[in-house]
């Protein structure tokens, strides 16, 4: 009977463990982590534990405001280093676009990247979207920025056009 | 077979090879799951092995066994499966000529050791060359002229080759560690298979009366 019960019990928890292996395996195929912050922090987020370092995202948003794009990033990649924040993930996308925005002409490897942050964001914002209250800020939908960096990255007859030195960067 | 073998061992053993046998190592590490054909080789691998012996697809699953048994077993045969078409996956090449040739060789292959109604023994020994050969052809055989390397003669001959060949031949280079991960893979799926439930070869000796 002992012996019974103890092999139900090892069937039941192997069972159990190639369940959740297989989901994890999954998960990894699905999600494709690129470093272990990442798979440790998907995970978390995965059962609503993520959190990210409060204190540099302020530092981030403080750099970003003083227009240190390239240190606002370092912070706020330091405050969702799993990158599963919506909101440090549209504040990098924001960043990228004002790095790479210029008068004559865009930055495409920025606003490549920025593109890439702000599609993350709206992946992870509840429904797809995101809107940040943010005052000193110009775009506050992540749609709105998306389409903001993807018609920066298209090639149209309007680029040509010299009036567009008077326009001005959001 | 014990229950341990059968519910976490096997399990274990054949969803690492799973894993491991999508996961790229480049500047970055990706995973990739495995295309139709390998699912199809897969598909027949897991024919040969039933046909060979190597699995008795009834030890793991009948009417027989309590639910909780035939749970385990039905995880077995799935990771068994799933390994399979990730080893195929592992060993063909990423594109171009050697990645149709590659297909052909193995289906070919496949569908001979099928056709031969092999047994344990030999269908173990032909798994381990089919894979076997795949792997020194992709990682050390492709993976060397795939390489324009750091000598001047080396990236001569690259050249060379890329253009009598029209660029069909070459693959992406190479990470330095995908071998030995591609190598500890294949280990794994051949200890596998030399681990699941085997059908023995039964005969009777039938004594006529006169």
């Amino acid at each position: 009977m002992l012996i019974l019960m103890r092999e139900r019990s090892v069937r039941l928890i192997g069972l159990a463990l190639a369940m959740f292996y297989a989901s994890f395996i999954v998960w990894l195929y699905v999600r494709q982590p690129q470093t272990l912050a990442e798979v440790t922090g998907g995970l978390t987020a995965t059962v609503g534990a993520y959190r990210i370092n409060q204190q540099a995202f302020e530092d981030g948003l403080a750099l970003f405001r003083r227009d240190e794009f390239e240190a606002a990033r370092a912070a706020f990649n330091r405050a969702d280093p799993a990158g599963q924040d919506a909101r440090a993930q549209f504040y990098i996308a924001y960043s990228y676009y004002r790095s790479g925005w210029g008068l004559l002409y865009q930055d495409n490897a920025h606003f490549s990247k920025g593109l890439e942050h702000v599609d993350k964001a709206i992946a992870l914002a509840p429904g797809g979207r995101l809107v940040v209250d943010d005052p000193e800020l110009y775009i506050h939908s992540a749609d709105e920025l998306r389409a903001e960096l993807a018609a920066g990255l298209r090639v149209e007859a309007s680029d040509f056009n010299p009036m567009r030195v008077f326009r001005k960067r959001k | 077979m014990k229950a341990a073998t059968e519910a976490v061992y096997l399990p274990m053993l054949f969803l690492t090879v799973a894993l491991l046998g999508g996961l790229r190592v480049d500047d970055r590490v990706t995973f990739v799951p495995p295309p139709l054909f390998a699912l199809v080789l897969g598909m027949m691998l897991f024919g040969v092995l039933v046909r060979g012996r190597v699995i008795a697809a009834d030890r793991l699953m009948s009417a027989s066994r309590m639910p909780l048994e035939n749970l385990n077993g039905l995880v077995v045969i799935l990771s068994t499966f799933f390994a399979a078409a990730q080893i195929f996956n592992l060993v063909t090449p990423e594109s171009g000529l050697p990645f149709l040739l590659f297909n052909v060789f193995l289906f070919v292959l496949l569908v001979n050791t099928l056709a031969a109604f092999p047994d344990r023994v030999s269908v173990l020994r032909s798994m381990a060359i089919i894979t076997g050969a795949a792997f020194i052809l992709k990682f050390i055989v492709l993976g060397a002229l795939s390489n324009p390397g750091e000598g001047v003669l080396k990236r001569v001959l690259y050249v060379l080759l890329e253009g009598a060949t029209l660029g069909t031949l070459s693959q992406p280079v190479l990470h330095p560690a995908a071998g030995y991960i591609a190598f500890a893979t294949l280990s794994l799926f051949l200890v596998g298979l030399a681990m699941l439930p085997a059908r023995t070869r039964s005969e009777a000796l039938i004594k006529l009366d006169a």
